[in-house]
This record gives C-alpha cells, sequence and structure tokens, in this order.
C-alpha cells in the first residue's frame, strides 16, 4: 500500500477545507431552523389573534405552571 | 434588526475565521524546520487553539447555566445550558480535529492515549455530545433538566484540569504559548498577531451561536406552549 505523505500544504488544505465545510453548513442549519421556527410561531400567533408579548405570557405562566407541579 | 444580531456575529466571525486561515497559511512565518517533523501543519495550529479556546468559552456557559438552572430553575439557565453544550461540541469537535490531523503529521499517531491534556479534553467533547443526544431522546421536563444540569456541573471540572494538564504533565501536548509564565512563549510577533485574530474571530463566532441557540431554544419553548393552549390543554 502506497504510503500517504502526512507532509505538505495539500494535506493542511484538505482538513481546513473539511472543516470550514462543516462549520459551515452547522451554522447554515442553525440559522435555517431558527427562521423556520420563527415563521411557523408567527404563523401560529397570528392564526389565533395573539401578539409576541401575549404569547411570552403564556409560556412563562405554563413554565411556572409545569415548576410548581414538579416541586409539590 | 434585534432579532438579526446573532446572525450578524455569525457573518462576522465567520469572515474573521476565513481571514485567519489566509493570514495563517499565506502570511505566518514557517517554523523552524529542526523543530517540528512536519513544519507545514504546524499551520493548523491558528485553527486548533482558537477553536478550543472557544470550546472552553461555551463550556463555561453550560456551567453557569447548568448552575442557574439546578439552584434557581430559571429558563435562562436551561437556555444556556443548552446553547453551551452544542456550541461546546461543535467547537470541541473541531479541535479534537484539528488536532488529530496535526498530530498524524507531527506525531505519527492521530491520539495518545497517555496523554492527559488529549483525553481530559477528549472527555469534556464526550460529555457535550452525551447532553446533545440525551437532551434529544428525552421528553423535556424538570427532571430531564436536571438530570442533565448535574453532569453539565460535574463535568465543568474537566475545564481547569484541561488547562492545568500541560503544566504539570506535560506528555506530548505542546507546552502552553500564551501565559506560559517565566518560561515564555516561543511565538513571534507575526504568529501572535494571527492567533489574536483567530481567538477574536472565534468568540464572535461562538457568541453568534450560543445567542441564536437559546433563541431557538426560546422560540420552540414558546411555540410548544401556545400549542398546548390551543389544544386547551396543560
Amino acid at each position: 500500500m502506497e504510503e500517504i505523505n502526512m507532509e505538505g500544504i495539500n494535506y493542511l488544505t484538505v482538513a481546513y477545507l473539511g472543516m470550514i465545510t462543516a462549520l459551515a453548513i452547522w451554522t447554515w442549519t442553525v440559522v435555517v431552523r431558527s427562521r423556520s421556527i420563527e415563521a411557523r410561531l408567527e404563523a401560529v400567533e397570528s392564526s389565533i389573534g395573539i401578539d409576541s408579548s401575549q404569547a411570552d405570557g403564556i409560556a412563562s405562566q405554563s413554565t411556572n405552571d409545569s415548576q410548581d407541579d414538579a416541586t409539590v | 434588526m434585534r432579532r438579526r444580531v446573532p446572525e450578524i456575529f455569525l457573518g462576522l466571525g465567520f469572515a474573521g475565521i476565513m481571514t485567519t486561515l489566509y493570514l495563517g497559511l499565506n502570511w505566518a512565518p514557517s517554523v523552524s524546520i529542526d523543530a517540528f517533523e512536519s513544519p507545514a501543519a504546524q499551520r493548523i495550529f491558528y485553527w486548533h487553539v482558537p477553536s478550543a479556546w472557544a470550546a472552553f468559552i461555551a463550556f463555561g456557559v453550560l456551567f453557569f447555566g447548568s448552575a442557574i438552572w439546578f439552584f434557581k430553575r430559571s429558563p435562562l439557565g436551561w437556555r444556556l445550558h443548552v446553547a453551551g453544550s452544542e456550541a461546546g461540541l461543535a467547537c470541541g469537535l473541531m479541535a479534537v480535529w484539528s488536532g488529530c490531523v496535526w498530530g498524524a503529521a507531527e506525531w505519527g499517531t492521530p491520539w495518545d492515549w497517555s496523554d492527559i491534556r488529549l483525553n481530559t479534553f477528549g472527555l469534556l467533547t464526550l460529555l457535550a455530545l452525551f447532553l446533545v443526544l440525551g437532551r434529544q431522546s428525552q421528553p423535556d421536563g424538570v427532571e430531564t433538566r436536571d438530570t442533565f444540569s448535574t453532569f453539565g456541573l460535574y463535568g465543568f471540572v474537566l475545564v481547569p484540569l484541561t488547562y492545568i494538564a500541560t503544566r504539570f504533565w506535560q506528555i506530548r501536548h505542546p507546552g502552553p504559548v500564551i501565559a506560559a509564565g517565566e518560561d515564555g512563549g516561543s511565538l513571534q510577533s507575526s504568529m501572535a498577531v494571527v492567533l489574536l485574530i483567530g481567538a477574536l474571530s472565534f468568540t464572535i463566532f461562538i457568541i453568534g451561536h450560543i445567542l441564536i441557540s437559546m433563541r431557538i431554544t426560546h422560540l420552540e419553548q414558546r411555540l410548544e406552549q401556545v400549542q398546548k393552549s390551543l389544544d386547551g390543554g396543560n
């Protein structure tokens, strides 16, 4: 089997490209996920006729309730 | 505009990382061929050190988030825990991967099981992997959050251990080049400039990721609660 030359700029370039690609994919995935959830939430909120501050109120109230249930 | 702040951080950080790579490959001076088996591979240092630095920031956020959740039961603490574990996993994997690439070129082996620094950092990354995968496989609830926060709290002990590892037990991993004490670092000023740009870029980048991850967790919780209230049940 031919020995792989571990030295040199080509080896480094391949390693860097792999990491940059992974970093870009991760970042892109996170941004798309954020925008998608944002759009879904806006759609749900507008369909039931509440704004984001009211939705925050519901969410915090529900979080407090679930914490109270857990600590009883 | 405020909603786009994390994305601005991500964009700036990514541009900085690209600049670091360009400078690291084209501008930073080469190291002595007598000191290294593979001088070209040494340039991965401009990626490896900043990504490890960013991982430590993320693990710090994970620790504080876990503590805030565990002692205060604050939703903000849980968001920090989630963001810290995800960012810590990504940056930890980058540091481990780049270290393996360098190790394969310089030492002839990608990993040394006898080196304390390598293994404690590897364990930290595995802890982050456990937290990320574990959270996805468990239903969200106070008990689940308590369990994962406990792991986040106790796992943090590996951070100072990793930091001091090369100072007390230098086996294979190179010694510190920053805050090296009286021994001094062997870093030339132009190398230090590229490293500083890299550290700043990765810091901005990881802050962007932590902010966007916290936002996603917040939106997911909001969406879930609004859907629950729509269904009429709690």
